[in-house]
């Protein structure tokens, strides 16, 4: 089974990314990280899958988080989950090496778009 | 000066409520007439820093405010509500509302951590770019777009208060 770590400082929101996974089909193992901190201690204890963050999180970022990743060697696939899909943060989130960016408010059928191209 | 539209927040609005709150289309609609702002006691904004300077908040009633996050969290109608889920919600429905509005802006800026209140801070500087009331199960709630005053050609700040910075 694929394991995700879901990183959002919002707890509400974590619940309705990993409900939205479940809608979506994405039956998959989840994981939780309140920040970018939090999640990157994660992925160094236990390298999940995929790692679906925010973008603004509070004492590290989502994307701080992703060049930390990158820095530190690890390839982990990578895909926000943010209110704020303008082109300017689309280009930094690719540049940084996420895969996707959805936006929120988001629907199952956004998660397919965006992920199952990924598991191919 | 942004081109933010009445349409632009309503679409938002639609958007948000379609997809988070009630996973339908068509649940909130403009309020008709006169909002009870006295009613309205809780307040959750975020702000938009940069090259333009704003907000985006949501003011509504603690009763709205409670069945709003049972909506978020799918909890049954008459599910007990905790301030810390209540703060989260309504927190988040205005940083995903912000998100949008900020990326209508033609510069980018960077968005604040949502903040949640009894009501919205004092801002002599601020003023509303559009403001939309709304019914969502027969009760009202404000989504506004705030401007901050711009001086000498540099905006006069959001409302922040001291040591409230985000970023």
């Amino acid at each position: 089974m694929i394991r995700v770590l879901v990183a959002d400082d919002s707890r509400v929101m974590r619940q309705i990314v990993v409900r939205t996974l479940r809608q979506a089909g994405f039956d998959w193992e989840v994981c939780e990280a309140a920040d970018g901190q939090e999640a990157l201690d994660a992925v160094r204890a236990d390298e999940p899958d995929v790692v679906l963050s925010d973008w603004n999180m509070p004492v590290m970022t989502g994307l701080e988080l992703l060049r930390a990743l990158r820095a530190e060697g690890f390839g982990t696939p990578f895909g926000f989950v943010t209110s704020e899909g303008s082109a300017e943060m689309r280009q930094m989130a690719e540049e940084a090496g996420a895969l996707f960016l959805i936006a929120k408010p988001f629907t199952p059928e956004a998660f397919r778009d965006a992920i199952e191209p990924c598991l191919a | 000066m942004s081109a933010i539209t009445s349409q632009d927040v309503s679409a938002i609005a639609d958007d948000v409520f379609a997809a988070m709150v009630d996973g339908e289309a068509g649940t909130i609609a403009p309020w008709p007439g006169d909002v009870p702002l006295d009613g309205h006691d809780v307040a959750a904004w975020v702000d938009v820093h940069g090259p333009w300077r704003g907000r985006a908040s949501l003011e509504t009633s603690s009763d709205v405010a409670a069945g709003l996050t049972r909506a978020l969290l799918r909890l049954p109608e008459r599910a007990a509500v905790s301030d810390d889920d209540l703060v989260d919600a309504l927190g988040e429905l205005a940083n995903v509302v912000g998100g949008n509005v900020k990326a209508l802006l033609p510069e980018q800026g960077t968005l604040g951590l949502p903040r949640v209140a009894g009501a919205l801070p004092d801002d002599p500087g601020a003023h509303p770019v559009q403001r939309l009331p709304l019914g969502w199960r027969g009760r009202s709630l404000v989504l506004t777009v705030w401007a901050a005053e711009e001086r000498n050609g540099v905006a006069a700040g959001a409302a922040t208060a001291p040591g409230q910075e985000d970023r």
